[in-house]
């Protein structure tokens, strides 16, 4: 166990070796110090992009005369794999269209996408390694990732992000644009419809069943600020990803006599909890927040319940509407992708592609092309409508884009498994309401 | 068994790895003014990684003590810098105090950590304590999702930017020989500092009495307990060390980050430390640092470069996607490494024989030494 090193240790001649050691060791010093005077990454003096007063192109952050590069920061291994599937290729279907039509500035858009498979490590290193060369990123999946590389967006990098989550925390950057109404807005319509379809009254219990983390508990803000203002009391059941029976939240829920149901979870967990209660006859309205609904839920044995009571609170039209902007994309996407799903990430990642192409063309027209250019451009839509139900405004990077919300329903025969229950309406508790509270 | 030990044979070995590992350090050096960002974060992680499983590896590599909390051990150093480091912004707690003294604070944390659980880690063996400490992490794990005031919840909390003698490691931007310094080539001399001191205090360790009681440990713990090793003691003291480490390497990735996350602290984390030491070398430092390397850096090349590889399609086009292919790879990596290196990536080197590489014949010296190591 110990024989070379002691033993042997004064045997050898050591004079040989040494001048071995210092040659190498001198080499390598040598190649370090001179080369560092030649290192690519030493600061040239670079042709300084013109600034020719306004009647010149000004062009920067990895836009080349031909192309604008924008990173993909998506999630194609992980939990949200299907998501970020459907918004990868709903993305990759608009640009190619935008490009087909002439792109921007002569210029065709280049999406390079990074599965980071919802790794923190993977994520981070996917933004770094994109970060340099990109304009901005019309997909970032991942809510805990955006808000790790926050303050080197609004830092230094200021590269345009729209991140696919819809959580209050993420408000407040003019770098970070989320796309819709917020979780807690979402709740406090979702609770107004509720109360005026005649489900719930003063004095009732409501159910709420949400995600730990920014997602689940931007939710219970929003249903918490909601009841206070329609005289309900909400009984809050806080679950894990990982928790997919619901018995025991429907069981408690059923002993607190609750009269309706907020879900703000996955999809896996509203399937369950429809089925259950039914099973157990807690008969009341479900509304979930907009991740809260897949089209394949209809097939399993809790669709007849989900088909009865449950209601989805969002942002935008369902992507079975037949409405032209919908109608249109399914159309597209379907022939693009064929046998694909139609979810609700095809129209979170077309309408993040279209507010980014967009941001773009007027970059384009006040001649600056750069980040700062599109960071200001979008400042300036103050009305988009993107042909799904609602108008956006950008204007105020410290609220959502708006405050309205359309109620879905279930519905086996649409397209996506889903159709309007009522129109965009903003209730009045959410008109009020101080976005994000006292988050920063 | 012992082999021949034809002296001028083995002499060049004996300077092979020093002089590597010299000129490795001065190539290391001079890495920061070349790499770009990605290259040089991915090598922060692969260091944190290192200092990480060089723990991981006294404890589990030298002692025999199957750890699956490692990762519960690095959330105490990251989160313990935060919140000693922190101030009272976004509504957290946070005691504000200078970051070195909060980042040495963190890894005391871990320690202490450690040490809570060492009446647990003193009596239990191998696989039993691996059971143990795996409650660990669903345990800290918990915390980090609920315990708000200080973790920041699911969002994370944002790791304030080491500040030594006055000059900080972060984001703004200082030019050196014309090369601009941001937070990643600061915090890599920050990295590259530790993980050298780090190594050679364990390979004192593991080349010292401890080392060798650790290894007897390992090997035959009752002839160990016979000899005058302290069973109990020793292997508390080891698993308070072990996560020591862990709590640095801790503080390391909070300043890659920039930003804690619960999310990252998970049960996968402490498997792939495990993956770090089988596939680099049991027991050892360097196999340590090779295999974090390995396990850490891969994913990443794999991750930037599949696009490139054959077979490989686009996204959407229905084929092997990119993320996926990285994966395969990386899984046939680790497989081919462990099939056909059994005694992992640092036999890979040449080296001279470690003295915990033991063979039976060896036992009488092994014996000898223990009683007179521990008679003193």
């Amino acid at each position: 166990m110990l024989k070379t090193p002691y033993r042997h240790r004064h045997q050898h001649t050591v004079r040989r070796q040494r001048p071995r050691l210092a040659a190498v060791a001198a080499i390598a010093a040598t190649l370090a110090l001179t080369a560092a005077g030649c290192s690519g990454k030493a600061n040239d003096d670079d042709a300084a992009e013109g600034d020719g007063g306004g009647s010149e192109l000004r062009v920067g952050d990895g836009v080349t005369a031909t192309t604008v590069p924008l990173g993909v920061l998506t999630d194609m291994t992980g939990v949200y794999a299907t998501l970020g599937k459907s918004v990868t290729q709903a993305q990759q279907l608009y640009f190619d269209r935008f490009n087909a039509d002439g792109g921007v500035c002569g210029r065709t858009v280049e999406l390079t996408v990074r599965d980071h498979g919802y790794d923190p490590q993977k994520a981070v290193s996917a933004y770094t390694e994109l970060e340099p060369e990109v304009l901005g990123f019309p997909q970032f999946i991942g809510s805990p990732y955006v808000a790790a590389v926050k303050d080197r967006i609004d830092g230094q990098d200021k590269g345009l992000v729209i991140p696919q989550a819809w959580s209050a925390t993420l408000l407040g950057s003019e770098n970070i644009r989320q796309i819709g109404a917020t979780y807690d807005v979402e709740m406090i319509n979702a609770v107004d419809f509720l109360v005026r379809e005649g489900a719930v009254g003063k004095g009732d219990r409501i159910g709420h069943v949400y995600f730990e983390g920014d997602y689940g508990e931007n939710a219970l803000a929003g249903s918490e600020y909601a009841a206070e203002a329609a005289g309900l009391t909400v009984v809050g059941k806080k679950i894990k990803a990982t928790d997919q029976d619901m018995t025991a939240q429907v069981t408690s829920l059923a002993k607190a006599e609750v009269s309706a149901v907020l879900m703000s979870a996955g999809p896996r967990q509203s399937a369950s909890l429809a089925g259950v209660a039914a099973a157990s006859g807690l008969d009341v309205p479900i509304v979930g927040s907009n991740p809260t609904f897949a089209p394949q839920l209809l097939e399993t044995a809790a669709g007849p319940a989900l088909l009865k009571n449950f209601h989805v609170s969002t942002s935008t039209l369902p992507i079975g509407s037949p409405e032209p902007g919908p109608a249109e994309l399914a159309a597209a996407y379907g022939k693009e992708y064929p046998g694909e799903l139609l979810d609700t990430g095809v129209i979170a990642g077309w309408s993040a592609a279209d507010l980014f192409g967009e941001a773009l063309q007027r970059a384009c027209k006040a001649k600056n092309l750069t980040r700062g250019g599109v960071t200001e451009a979008l400042l300036s839509i103050d009305s988009m409508d993107t042909g799904f139900g609602i108008t956006h405004d950008f204007s105020d990077p410290a609220e959502p884009s708006t405050r309205e919300s359309l109620i879905l329903r279930p519905d086996a025969e649409a397209k996506g498994g889903m159709v309007v229950a009522e129109e965009a309406f903003t209730a009045t508790a959410a008109a009020d309401y101080a976005v994000g509270g006292a988050e920063g | 068994m012992s082999e021949p030990l034809t002296a001028p044979r083995r002499a060049p070995r004996r300077y092979a790895l020093p002089a590597a590992a010299g000129a490795g350090l001065l190539v290391a050096l001079a890495l920061p003014f070349y790499l770009d960002r990605f290259w040089l974060q991915a090598g922060l992680f692969a260091m944190a990684a290192a200092i990480g499983a060089i723990g991981l590896n006294l404890l589990t590599g030298a002692t025999g003590q199957l750890s699956l909390g490692h990762a519960f051990f690095l959330a105490v150093g990251a989160y313990g810098y935060c919140a000693l480091a922190g101030g009272d912004e976004e509504g957290l707690t946070g005691l504000g105090l200078p970051t070195a003294v909060a980042a040495a604070g963190a890894v005391l944390l871990a320690g202490l950590a450690g040490g809570l659980l060492s009446p647990i880690a003193g009596r239990l063996s191998g696989a039993y304590l691996g059971i143990a400490t795996l409650a660990l992490i669903f345990i800290g794990q918990h915390l980090l999702f609920n315990a708000d005031d200080l973790t920041g919840g699911y969002n994370g909390r944002a790791v304030p930017p080491l500040e030594l003698f006055g000059y900080r490691f972060d984001d703004s931007e200082d030019v050196l020989l014309n090369v601009p310094f941001g937070a990643a080539e600061k915090l890599w001399y920050v990295g590259l500092a530790l993980l050298v001191a780090g190594a050679l205090f364990a390979r004192g360790v593991l080349r010292g009495r401890p080392g060798r009681a650790m290894n007897a440990l390992r090997d035959h713990r009752i002839a160990a307990g016979v000899m005058g090793v302290p069973v109990a003691r020793l292997r508390a003291g080891v698993f308070v060390l072990s996560s020591m480490y862990a709590g640095l390497a801790g503080v390391l990735l909070a300043l890659v980050f920039q930003r804690t996350v619960p999310e990252y602290f998970g049960f996968v984390l402490s498997l792939e430390y495990l993956a770090m030491i089988v596939v680099g070398g049991l027991g050892s430092v360097a196999g340590a640092v090779l295999g974090a390397a390995f396990v850490s850096l891969l994913p990443q090349v794999f991750m930037r470069y599949s696009e490139s590889l054959p077979l490989v399609s686009a996204t959407g086009d229905g084929g092997v996607a990119p993320g996926e292919a990285s994966r395969y790879l990386y899984g046939a990596a680790v497989v081919a490494v462990v099939l056909f290196l059994p005694g992992g990536l640092a036999r890979l080197a040449p080296r001279r024989r470690t003295p915990e590489k033991k063979e039976p014949s060896d036992a009488e010296d092994a014996i000898q030494t223990q009683t007179s190591a521990h008679r003193a």
